[in-house]
């Protein structure tokens, strides 16, 4: 098998950029079974203040772990989310 | 269990109150930041890559058991944890953890699936650093826990299902107490995920006493790390000890006494088997 690639797009998720905060959305998260997601601070914001969703950002961390089930492409309500392999 | 890696006065010692700042402060960027240029995104991948992989192998290794001086606070430098039973737990909060005792959310948790659980003990000097960072503080219950307190609150995380572990942070202080749950623990998963020495085995491991197994599968549910199965020929559960952790939740959950934890030194085949 090869290897799956999955991109968030940044500018769909998250409302610093119109989309739902994925602090409270993470739908993502929750519906990914081998839990590929990660929700992290910006890179480069030393100290990401939690009250500031631009600073907040989802990542597909574990891409070896997942199974290409499409949950997250359906589950994802900004249709941020691409899996590719 | 050695009492000095508890104490306040190793982690003053150690000068640890600004380093473990940092660490938590930055805490949810650990997998992605790069580290000697890679980054955690596509771990497993990169670890089967010929040579390069041993290499990344290898550094991490080298990265998760530092004792080096300098070590680097935005990285898990010298963070690794073991399984340890509820017993061991309540007996390290009862008598072991320098105070204050904190219960916060869960990082992983709330990392990987945007959750905010709180289940993680920690304590001593990693407690007030971790009181100055609100989104791991829960609101409206009371944060601060005394020993008997922390204790029934770990009884609790076992009942629910949770794996008890104790952490360096970084290594040889002693200052965490978490409940994981396998995908879901950054910790565990670098373990049962991709092999990385990120935590130990407890000092034991399950047997089964095939007498008494009424083959009820109470105790499959409660595995994390599928170590168990039930076998419809000898109408039992089997246990395959090279799989599991030691962490007692399956004895706790058998009406019939027949799931015990033996030391795993006790087992031939599991010496040094960590």
């Amino acid at each position: 098998m090869g290897q799956t690639r999955i991109t968030v797009d940044g500018s769909r998720c998250g409302n610093a950029t119109g989309g739902i905060d994925p602090r409270t959305c993470s739908v993502c998260l929750r519906v990914c079974d081998p839990a590929v997601f990660l929700r992290h601070g910006a890179l480069g914001a030393e100290q990401p203040d939690p009250r500031d969703p631009e600073y907040w950002q989802v990542t597909a961390v574990w891409l070896s772990l997942c199974t290409r089930c499409g949950k997250c492409v359906e589950a994802c309500p900004e249709k941020a989310i691409r899996v590719s392999w | 269990m050695n009492a000095h890696n508890y104490s306040n006065e190793l982690a003053e010692e150690m000068n640890l109150e600004a380093y473990l700042t940092e660490q938590w402060m930055n805490f949810e960027q650990v997998y992605i930041r790069r580290i000697m240029g890679v980054s955690s995104v596509g771990l497993g991948y990169k670890l089967k890559m010929p040579i390069i992989g041993r290499v990344l192998r290898a550094s991490a290794e080298d990265m998760i058991h530092s004792e080096a001086h300098g070590r680097n606070p935005v990285r898990a430098d010298g963070h690794f944890g073991q399984v340890i039973p509820l017993e061991e737990a309540k007996y390290i909060l009862l008598n072991l953890a320098a105070e204050p005792i904190i219960m916060n959310y869960c990082m992983c948790r709330m990392m990987q699936r945007g959750v905010k659980d709180a289940c993680c003990i920690n304590f001593g000097v990693l407690s007030s650093v971790i009181e100055k960072l609100p989104r791991f503080i829960p609101e409206n219950t009371k944060v601060r826990m005394g020993r008997e307190e922390a204790a029934q609150a770990a009884e609790e995380q076992s009942r629910k299902g949770r794996v008890a572990t104790v952490w360096f942070q970084p290594v040889p202080y002693i200052n965490a107490l978490c409940f994981c749950e396998v995908p879901q623990c950054g910790g565990l998963r670098l373990r049962t995920d991709f092999g990385l020495n990120s935590v130990y085995k407890a000092e034991y491991v399950a047997e089964i006493d095939p007498d008494l197994c009424q083959g009820c599968n109470a105790c499959l549910v409660a595995c994390q790390f599928g170590a168990i199965r039930y076998s419809p020929t000898l109408k039992r559960v089997l246990v395959d000890q090279s799989k599991c952790f030691g962490c007692g939740l399956c004895r706790d959950r058998c009406r019939f006494d027949a799931l015990g934890l033996v030391p795993r030194e006790d087992v031939p085949g599991l010496i040094n088997a960590y």
